[in-house]
């Protein structure tokens, strides 16, 4: 959540009420820099220690990535107001998949990719996606763009779902937050991408408010609390989390409606949480969720198959 | 919206025919296997989250209310925690000390769970059934009325006023509950009340 860490002084903020925006684009650079500082810290206290630390040093390479890159071609102004005038995603995904900018950036980001530490399996995923013959390497984009991860090649899918969250991040991140409208609930007003989770909020000026974090472009935005992210129902919500841990700052919120759920992470009770990283790092709920007869709602290329 | 894992891919890995979820498919089946066993002895408890209106004053703030068991499934549900519903227009999560204090004033020793009455020259509070209060009040609505209700005032003009008795009704009601108990009020003739309705 980067984008609230503005240092620019607002008076307006003292002793008033203010509305909290829609939306919050990502800064790219800070967004994955900031993903990869709660992916180390996750890593000192949990069981699933090796695959954060491996997350950790993957989101550092995006950071890195995010930085190095040159300022990406914005979305035309009349995509965007095309897509607002028709209550539609800005970021088109159809678009972006013969995006020669795309490609580039892919390149750049598997050239890279080797040097992270990583068990033999997954470098086996990374030397396929590598030596996939183009043809090949366009029907993975498209499956990331659908965020249709085929189960039986799911480590290649990983590395190229993080190569094009740099992209679609630095996209993101050229757009004016006025600019956009809900699009529908649970898809993100950018990308149309589905939700990797949602976070109280804990920051100044939007306390107790909800930002549901797209898992592709990184935005955060609002959308109203005790409310199905997958069908949008107000009705038969409810929150699970372990016995004695009624007060967990990451939950699951069940809706009765649809029978699926979605992480909520409580900011506002840990100020650290990070959508994608504890959303990993928790994999925890997603087992005992497991059991249950509800099914997660929440996308995230690194967590899939739960 | 929910992502189904049904799609065939042209890429295979060798190895990872089996794998069928990102942990395992990366080489971190261990560390998977590890939060597995931690986690097996854990059962999940359902906390619930409910928006409600404020039973203060009539700004009618709303709020959300946690609480542990599920009132949906037959359990009794214990409230745990009482905060200002951010998406609320009228108070946007924000709470004076009163509504702040929810909580305590739902939990309190000291609060009134059924009608109690302190006789004249009594010292203590009794309990009373419902058609016992209710019968009493009614009784001693009528002859308070009887006695001091203003028909006419003294230039002859009828305004059908009744002074003596006030009417201080809840907060947290629907328009149609407001609009209700303001029609029993001025039926009656009572001057001295104050409702939703008037805001």
């Amino acid at each position: 959540m980067s984008g609230f860490s503005g240092l620019q002084p607002d008076p307006s903020m003292i002793g008033r009420i203010v509305r909290p925006p829609f939306a919050v684009l990502p800064e790219p650079a800070g967004l994955f820099s900031g993903r990869a500082e709660r992916f180390a810290e996750l890593a000192e206290s949990s069981q699933l220690a090796p695959y954060l630390r491996f997350l950790s040093a993957l989101s550092a390479l995006q950071s890195r990535l995010a930085a190095a890159l040159p300022p990406a071609t914005p979305i035309p102004p009349e995509q965007v107001e095309r897509a607002r005038a028709g209550k539609m995603p800005p970021l088109d995904r159809k678009l972006l998949e013969k995006s020669a900018e795309l490609r580039e950036v892919i390149a750049r980001f598997l050239d890279e990719a080797p040097t992270l530490d990583m068990p033999a399996q997954a470098a086996e995923g990374l030397e396929a996606l590598r030596r996939a013959p183009a043809e090949i390497l366009d029907e993975v984009i498209g499956n990331v763009l659908a965020d249709s991860i085929p189960f039986e090649a799911l480590s290649p899918h990983l590395f190229l779902s993080a190569a094009m969250q740099v992209h679609a991040a630095r996209l993101a991140s050229s757009l004016d937050p006025a600019l956009l409208v809900p699009v529908e609930t649970g898809l993100c007003p950018v990308c149309g991408g589905p939700p990797v989770a949602s976070i109280v909020s804990g920051r100044l000026g939007t306390e107790n408010v909800r930002y549901v974090g797209c898992a592709f472009c990184g935005t955060h935005w609002n959308e109203v609390r005790i409310k199905c992210l997958a069908c949008g129902s107000t009705k038969g919500i409810g929150y699970k989390s372990a016995e004695g841990e009624e007060d967990a700052s990451i939950k699951a919120e069940t809706c009765d409606a649809c029978r699926s759920w979605v992480k909520i992470l409580y900011q506002n009770r840990n100020p650290s949480l990070e959508c994608v990283a504890d959303d990993v790092a928790s994999l925890g709920l997603d087992l005992l969720m497991r059991e249950t007869d509800y099914r997660r709602a929440g996308f995230s290329p690194f967590l899939i198959g739960y | 919206m929910n992502v189904e894992l049904s799609r065939r891919s042209l890429l295979k890995v060798a190895g990872a025919g089996v794998a069928a979820t990102s942990v395992t498919a990366m080489g971190f089946g261990e560390a998977e296997a590890a939060v597995a066993a931690h986690v097996r002895p854990f059962k999940l408890v359902n906390t619930t989250e409910t928006r409600n209106t404020c039973t203060y004053c009539s700004v009618a703030c709303g709020v959300i209310l946690y609480s542990r068991g599920d009132v949906r499934k037959g359990e009794h549900a214990e409230l745990l925690h009482v905060e200002g519903d951010a998406d609320h227009p009228t108070n946007l999560g924000t709470l004076c000390p009163k509504g702040a204090a929810l909580k305590d004033f739902v939990k309190s020793e000291t609060r009134l769970r059924y009608p109690m009455l302190r006789r004249p020259g009594s010292d203590r509070f009794e309990r009373i059934s419902w058609d016992q209060a209710l019968d009493r009040i009614a009784r001693l609505m009528k002859d308070d009325r009887d006695a001091n209700f203003i028909a006419r005032n003294q230039a002859g003009v009828t305004v059908n006023r009744w002074t003596t008795t006030g009417m201080l009704a809840a907060s947290a009601t629907t328009n149609e509950t407001a609009w209700t108990t303001f029609k029993v009020a001025k039926t009656l003739g009572i001057v001295g009340f104050d409702n939703q309705a008037r805001v």
